[in-house]
């Protein structure tokens, strides 16, 4: 029973507390528990000792490596001998327990061995006891045996007893042991902590010690090695201070040299920059001719080429192009002064120029001029030599006429003479155009509505002329009165027609000015209207009359325009005024716009067809022919009797009349006669 | 009531356009880039479309700024790779985090820790077991530690506790813990476990029973081991292991592909489990066995140096608390004779005295492969103390010799550690080259 309980009991003990191994050093008796810390406290003392004496002793390089050995050596023991001293308690305490236990089971072995001879003694009693018969003996027998069972008993009693007093000292102990470990637990606590600071201390000494060691050592480095050091840099100083002194002298000459060299070379500065640029020019074009030389050196040398002759050929070419170098300056000189003379040139060129573009000017000025002199010159001749041949048609008719009615005896009827009005007053009236330069657009309208007037065809020649001449005088102040008018009439125009501009137009037109959208306006217009720019004034003086068109709407267009112009002669001031105030009723534009263009529309159809007439030169001839032949070949032929006969007649008549002299001097005579008759003869 | 809505448009507006005219203090370097819009888009949808890695490594590094850490792990297990995100995560939920002890990568960390906690808090027939398998497939990737630092019992009824009051024997089946076997064989890069059958801050309601592994805990944490092909170190202490419970873990352990690294400490294992032990040293490729604070005794000691004598792979042998005895140490001694490879002993506070000392002294003599040995708090007395001072003037490969406590000579201990330091200073310049030369 006790040994298993006293095993498990010692076992877990020490499991309990292997966490922490350190503190295993749980010691029964106080003997055992200050040997190791004992010794320890001496291995530390000695230690520093012997080590502040090899400190002492050996040279301070192995200082450190032996330090460090003994100090791991130390401190590595100082841990373990605390888990050797538990140990060998551990192993004191289990021998002890070897041993009671040895003990205990020899005490329970002779214990057994004596209770078992009392019990053979016993069992020996009984059968002794069996063989006895009388009671006393049974009986002394008997109280025998009950004394040995009793002393059994008390010999078992006495061992129980026994082992339960050294339980409860072995519980009282264990308790004790475990009250005795805490506190050792404490003091070996203690005693670490003390160990540690002394520790501590007498390192942090020997720290101290050695760092001071080591100042002193580095300071006696550090004096020496500075004086060593200043002593250098004094020398180094010295030789460096020679050296900048001589620096300094050769810089000084240096400089003066400098400066010399440098006053020269300001001067010869200028000249330098030239001759540089001059140079880089040079040596560009060397460098050109060179590498065109080359190339055609190349071109056409040999492949196998010596160096000495390229060494030859480049002096040649240097010389060459030394040579060159001086062709071109002189080349150079040379352009210089043709640029100027050129420039100089130029400069007369220019005058001259001018004086010609002046001249040709006034040439053109007397071309016109001699142009309108000599459309003049042939409008004079024209109407001369037309009036003259319709003079001699006339007569030419009147003749005709006679010679058919007295000659031949025939009705004379007159012969057609349309092509007398229709192209008689043209001519005439172009020379007018021409006349008023700047040629009148709206003369081509005018001219139409004149053409278009057929019964004014037979008025004479010369006053178509003036009437041609009046109308463009007409025209010329309308065109001076709408200069003002005909703004706001196209304003006015734009703003009722506006309809018809696009609107992409309008809005691009938006940021502009009004007069340049007016003047836009008016462009695209015109445009879809399909006018020109020259019908617009036209356009500005129809819409301003369209008033009294409208009275008489009923009248042919035609003759109304041409009433209109006629008119317009008349009511030129009053227009003037009378339209700039009242302008149109901005509610006829539209009608008006629309008539006027039909009628636009039908003049342009008709003057194409004048045109074409009027602008082909056999049209003249035509006229002309037609005027010649105004008498008809049959007439001609009709005539060649008549003449023959005439001519008889004129024969006769001129035998006639050279006989009325001789008649006449006849008569003369004949007269004389008579006188000197009569004086004669009174 | 028209105003919320009014200056809920006027903020629409005010995002829709590009330039503000009567706000003074904005400009035009204040717009976000269409990218940083994008990204905050992505960030807020994350839940429902989560794109990470077709991100540039920027834009990656921006979205990590801004997950909320409040994301079911479902969605962000998987998509984001370790970094920022995962760091906040950490933050967040623990105080102290030092990515260094997980590799450096703070996913790692969160996912060990996570499951950490799931498995610490597991309470047996109170938690389903599906709570913790949700967690596999997302953490599976990530978890190549698990450190459990308690395991609870189920709770039992009050009543059964004063049952149990009268007859503890009783406490039988319900008090096995987490079943490991639904889990380690899922965790495919698994390579540490750590496990300990205890409670933390029990109190006042100690039980011994807390601490304790049942036999059914056993069984189905040896099938799990069996399951885990991955594993490299099984830690398993404090949990009061005995014999049987030591031979069936370690049954299953037999060749298992990849264990390097075994350690029962502190439990109550005896002969017959350091003699499993033995086997398994025998049969696995171990590198570091530590069997501290055990119950091995002379047997057990000399079936390990049986197999150590054998085995070529173990480094590092912690025999350290456990009753070895004579028997036991000159058995080791015997063994580390033929054994070339062994770089660490201790066999402190074992019961050693002056017979294995001499053994061990002769191991020290011809084993030039041995670099520490400790032998601390044993009764080597003064001849053994003189043996080991002749083995070492003639060693130079032991740079560490633990003899405190041994009631050895002064004189011949402080020889020894001389002898000790001496072979430490070639050994440490031949470091100090070896960390000059890649340099140079």
């Amino acid at each position: 029973m006790e040994k298993v309980d006293m095993d498990p009991e010692e076992e877990s003990e020490p499991a309990l507390l292997a966490e922490n191994q350190e503190p295993a050093s749980t010691v029964s008796t106080q003997d055992i528990e200050e040997d190791p810390n004992t010794q320890t406290h001496e291995k530390f003392n000695e230690a520093p000792s012997e080590s502040q004496e090899e400190v002492g002793e050996e040279s301070e390089k192995l200082i450190l490596p032996q330090r460090m050995i003994n100090l791991q050596r130390d401190l590595t023991t100082s841990v373990s001998n605390n888990q050797t001293a538990a140990d060998a308690k551990e192993s004191m305490r289990r021998n002890e327990l070897e041993e009671s236990r040895k003990i205990r089971s020899e005490r329970l072995k002779n214990n057994v061995k004596s209770s078992e001879k009392i019990f053979q003694e016993i069992t020996t009693g009984w059968s002794k006891a069996k063989q006895k018969v009388i009671p006393q003996e049974l009986q002394e027998a008997l109280n025998n045996q009950q004394q040995l069972c009793a002393a059994i008993i008390k010999d078992k009693k006495k061992l129980l007893n026994d082992l339960q007093q050294e339980l409860k000292v072995r519980n009282d102990q264990f308790v004790k042991d475990l009250r005795k470990q805490e506190e050792n637990l404490d003091l070996t606590m203690e005693s670490f902590e003390n160990e540690i600071q002394t520790l501590t201390l007498s390192y942090k000494e020997e720290l101290a010690h050695i760092l001071g060691v080591n100042q002193q050592a580095t300071e006696v480095f550090l004096t020496k090695e500075q004086t060593d050091w200043q002593q250098r840099l004094k020398l180094l100083s010295d030789q460096e201070h020679g050296w900048l002194m001589q620096w300094k002298k050769t810089m000084e000459e240096c400089e003066a040299n400098v400066h010399s060299q440098i006053w020269a070379t300001v001067e010869k500065d200028s000249n330098m920059t030239e001759l540089n640029a001059a140079s880089q020019a040079q040596k560009r074009k060397k460098q050109k001719m060179k590498a065109k030389k080359e190339v055609t050196a190349l071109q056409s040398a040999v492949p196998e080429v010596t160096p000495v002759e390229l060494r030859r050929d480049l002096n040649r070419m240097e010389k060459r192009v030394g040579s060159l170098q001086k062709e071109i300056k002189t080349l150079r000189g040379s352009s210089s002064t043709q640029k100027q003379e050129f420039q100089k040139t130029t400069l007369s060129m220019s005058k001259d120029h001018k004086r010609s573009i002046e001249k040709y000017e006034n040439v053109k000025r007397r071309i016109k001029h001699f142009a309108l002199a000599d459309a003049r010159q042939y409008e004079d001749m024209w109407l001369t030599v037309d009036e003259e041949v319709r003079q001699l048609a006339d007569r030419a008719l009147a003749i005709d006429s006679q010679i058919c009615e007295l000659v031949l005896g025939i009705s004379w009827e007159r012969p057609p003479m349309e092509f007398m009005e229709l192209s008689g007053p043209r001519r005439p009236q172009e020379g007018a155009g021409l006349l008023h330069a700047g040629g009148r657009a709206p003369l081509c309208g005018q001219r139409t509505t004149d053409l278009s007037v057929g019964p004014r065809a037979e008025a004479g020649t010369e006053s178509r002329g003036e009437t041609a001449r009046g109308e463009g005088d007409a025209e010329a102040e309308e065109g001076k009165i709408s200069a003002a008018t005909l703004k706001k009439v196209l304003e006015l125009l734009c703003d009722k027609a506006g309809f018809l501009v696009e609107n992409k137009l309008l809005n691009l037109l938006a940021p502009l000015e009004e007069e340049e959208q007016t003047v836009v306006k008016l462009a695209s217009l015109l445009c879809t209207f399909g006018l020109e720019e020259e019908d617009v004034p036209k356009l500005a003086e129809f819409l301003l009359k369209y008033k009294p068109q409208q009275k008489d709407q009923t009248e042919d267009v035609c003759v109304e325009s041409g009433e209109s112009s006629v008119k317009a002669e008349g009511a030129e001031t009053e227009s003037a005024t009378h339209l700039t105030s009242e302008l149109i009723d901005p509610n006829h534009v539209m009608p008006a716009l629309k008539v006027f263009l039909e009628q636009h529309l039908r003049s342009r159809e008709s003057s194409a067809r004048l045109n074409e007439i009027s602008c082909d030169p056999l049209d003249d001839e035509a006229y002309w022919e037609r005027m010649g032949n105004i008498i008809p070949e049959d007439r001609v032929k009709l005539w060649e009797p008549a003449e023959k006969s005439l001519k008889q007649h004129l024969a006769v008549l001129k035998d006639i009349s050279e006989v009325v002299p001789e008649i006449q001097s006849l008569e003369k005579e004949n007269r004389e006669l008579r006188m000197l008759l009569q004086q004669h003869f009174p | 009531m028209s105003r919320p809505p009014y200056f809920g448009a006027k903020a629409d507006n005010r995002r829709l356009r590009r330039i503000i005219a009567e706000d003074v203090d904005w400009s035009l370097h204040v717009v976000p880039c269409l990218s940083k819009l994008c990204l905050q888009s992505i960030v807020r949808s994350f839940e429902e479309k989560p794109i990470f890695e077709e991100l540039p490594p920027l834009d990656r590094v921006f979205v990590q700024e801004r997950l909320p850490t409040s994301l079911p792990l479902h969605v962000t297990a998987n998509s984001v790779s370790d970094g920022v995100f995962w760091k906040r995560c950490c933050e967040q939920r623990w105080d102290i985090c030092d990515p260094a002890d997980y590799g450096h990568s703070w996913k790692r960390m969160f996912f060990e820790r996570h499951v950490e906690n799931i498995i610490e808090l597991f309470i047996p027939d109170e938690t389903e077991p599906r709570a913790v398998l949700e967690m596999v497939p997302l953490c599976k990737n990530y978890v190549k530690r698990l450190d459990i630092s308690q395991l609870l019992p189920p709770i039992k009824e009050p009543e059964k506790k004063e049952e149990e009051e009268y007859g503890p024997e009783l406490a039988g089946p319900s008090m096995d813990h987490f079943d490991f076997n639904i889990l380690l064989k899922k965790l495919t890069k698994l390579e540490e476990l750590h496990l300990v059958y205890r409670v933390k801050q029990c109190g006042m309601n100690f039980e011994r029973t807390m601490f304790e592994m049942t036999d059914r805990d056993c069984e189905s944490l040896a099938e799990a081991l069996v399951s885990c092909k991955t594993l490299k170190l099984l830690r398993l202490h404090q949990s009061n292991i005995e014999d049987k419970k030591c031979r069936r873990l370690v049954r299953n352990l037999l060749d298992h592909p990849s264990l390097t690294e075994l350690d029962l400490s502190h439990n109550v294992i005896g002969d017959k489990g350091a003699a499993a032990i033995g086997r398994l040293l025998a049969r696995n490729k171990l590198e570091t066995l530590n069997m501290c604070d055990n119950n091995i005794r002379g047997p057990g000691a000399e079936a390990i140096a049986r197999a150590l004598s054998v085995n070529s792979s173990l480094l590092s042998l912690n025999l350290r608390l456990n009753r070895v005895g004579d028997g036991g140490g000159r058995a080791i001694g015997e063994a580390l004779l033929n054994n070339r490879t062994l770089l660490h002993l201790h066999l402190g506070a074992n019961v050693v005295t002056g017979p294995s000392a001499v053994a061990l002294s002769k191991v020290l003599v011809e084993n030039g492969t041995l670099k520490s040995i400790n032998l601390s708090c044993n009764n080597l007395g003064v001849d053994g103390g003189r043996a080991l001072q002749e083995a070492m003037s003639h060693n130079t490969s032991v740079t560490e010799c633990d003899i405190r406590l041994t009631q050895i000579d002064e004189q011949s201990v402080s020889f020894i550690n001389k002898a000790v330091w001496t072979n430490q200073r070639p050994s440490k310049q031949q470091q100090q080259q070896q960390t000059a030369n890649p340099s140079v």
